[in-house]
């Protein structure tokens, strides 16, 4: 069976619990065709490259599904299109098997516009966290180039935390 | 000496990159010009596989409303 994954677009000022009725009746629609489920999540909300129906902003939802009936699939297809709240939606064959989608702890990251104090403090924090990254790819012989690029990244940061306050009045005085 | 270029290599090769993701707009990016036009492969160095590769990536993404068709289009 082939895999695919269908990418939709819903009106990003749905409210959670209207997204996730549509979400529902999408999830019905596709077991229609005998679809085996994968994944079933919301991408997030992302500015759209140009307005689709004078809208800027879109909330993105993913699904990743193996193929049922084909015939009934086209059905689904002409579904999606004509459902009013899926702004536009895009199949595609998937060469592999897509992995089960677990939702990860993010990580708050380090922001860019802090005070002098913060960005000192915060310069070592992100070094801890290079140097367990670059632990975790060494093993992997394909990484490499990518651990060097993170050392690279973790020399950079001392720098700029010494040259910031000197730089950062000034380009608050420009503004 | 002085007009040696310098020697164009495929970005996918390098860095092994095998598969391109519509949904990978940052990458994306580096291969479309300023008016969201995509760069032909004697400027990108890409290898003709990858090229094939990354015009669908690029066609599917705009689809999408990832990237756009047309940006800051001179008048």
């Amino acid at each position: 069976m082939r895999y695919y994954e269908t990418l939709y677009i819903v009106n990003p000022n749905l409210e959670n619990e209207a997204l996730d009725q549509t979400m529902g009746e999408i999830r019905t629609e596709l077991e229609k065709t005998k679809s085996k489920l994968i994944n079933h999540r919301v991408w997030g909300k992302k500015r759209l490259a140009y307005q689709i129906d004078k809208q800027k902003y879109g909330s993105y939802i993913l699904l990743h599904f193996e193929g049922g009936d084909q015939d009934q699939m086209n059905e689904f297809n002409t579904w999606m299109k004509l459902n009013n709240t899926v702004v536009r939606h895009m199949t595609v064959i998937l060469d592999e098997k897509p992995e089960v989608y677990v939702e990860e702890v993010k990580e708050e990251p380090a922001e860019d516009k802090t005070t002098e104090s913060v960005a000192e403090k915060a310069a070592p924090v992100e070094e801890a966290e290079v140097e367990i990254a670059s632990e975790e790819t060494e093993p992997v012989e394909t990484d490499d180039t990518e651990s060097t690029d993170e050392k690279v990244e973790a020399d950079t940061p001392e720098e700029v935390a010494d040259e910031s306050p000197e730089e950062e009045p000034k380009e608050k005085e420009a503004e | 000496m002085a007009f040696q270029s310098r020697k164009k290599f495929c970005y996918f090769k390098e860095n092994g990159i095998t598969d391109i993701d519509y949904k990978d707009v940052k990458l994306l990016r580096r291969f479309v010009n300023d008016q969201g036009k995509i760069m032909p492969r004697r400027i990108t160095g890409s290898s003709a596989k990858m090229h094939r590769k990354l015009v669908r990536a690029i066609k599917r993404s705009r689809s999408i409303a990832l990237m756009p068709y047309v940006e800051n289009s001179a008048e």
